[in-house]
């Protein structure tokens, strides 16, 4: 079995989504992968770093704001990739309506509200795991489907 | 990002990535297109747009409710496939007109 981590720590500014985006996007794209599954995870990771840095930290939160990324994959009989978003911030009150499609909590900023619509359905599982005021992991996971048909 | 206005139709073509980085910025820049010409159609093109999250629903959306508001028709043009799947997950396909040309 093959395994890879990557781990990136940014400080929590939009201008830091592009960068991360492409570093996940290469550090997967070794593997047996479709496109449409690359954009998936691309557009997974982009919607959980935005929802970082957008709502998980407001111009109160500390001096330092900063929004961890692991990535890891491992390759066997199947492929599987998993991602973390981390943000120490104001945590997510109520999981259920901001799971909920089309509902922000910001849209003065003409934020769809498609953000978790769109993880959940690029995605296999989502796993949050948020507290109030101490930040919120969003857990992405992803079994590749190549392999499976390559065997068949 | 180009555009083009000619005989009540303004044109806009983008090319960056829509994120909600880059949205920030166009957001203003398109509305200020469109409060100059105030056309009667708008085209937006994503044809040469290579990504695109939930902030560029935002910015459609957006787009969207303003030029309704002035009585002029919305098309969004040529998304690439991986674009129509993200813009199908959200209701706006049931409102904007989406064709390829």
């Amino acid at each position: 079995m093959k395994e890879n981590k990557m781990s990136i720590t940014i400080n929590a500014v939009s201008e830091n989504i592009p960068v991360v985006r492409v570093a996940v996007t290469s550090f997967i794209s070794n593997l047996e992968i479709t496109l449409d599954e690359l954009m998936e995870i691309k557009t997974a990771v982009s919607e959980a770093l935005t929802n970082a840095i957008e709502h998980g930290y407001t111009k109160y939160s500390g001096d330092n704001p900063v929004v961890i990324l692991n990535a890891k994959f491992t390759s066997d009989e199947e492929d599987h990739v998993e991602i973390e978003v981390i943000d120490y911030g104001v945590g997510i009150e109520d999981i259920e309506l901001a799971t909920t499609p089309a509902y922000t909590s910001k849209p003065e900023l003409e934020h769809a509200g498609m953000g978790f619509t769109i993880m959940e359905s690029f995605m296999d599982e989502i796993i949050i795991d948020s507290e109030k005021d101490s930040g919120t992991k969003i857990t992405l996971k992803k079994k590749l489907r190549n392999k499976k048909s390559k065997m068949s | 990002m180009k555009y083009n206005y000619q005989d009540g139709i303004l044109s806009i073509s983008l090319e960056e990535e829509l994120d909600v980085n880059s949205c920030k910025t166009l957001r203003t820049v398109i509305d200020g297109y469109i409060m100059k010409y105030q056309p009667d159609e708008f085209f937006l093109n994503l044809e040469h747009v290579k990504f695109m999250d939930s902030s560029g629903i935002g910015l459609i959306l957006g787009r969207y409710n303003l030029l309704k508001l002035m009585n002029c028709n919305m098309t969004i043009l040529n998304p690439t496939n991986s674009i129509k799947r993200v813009i199908e997950l959200s209701n706006i396909s049931n409102k904007i007109a989406m064709r390829s040309e």
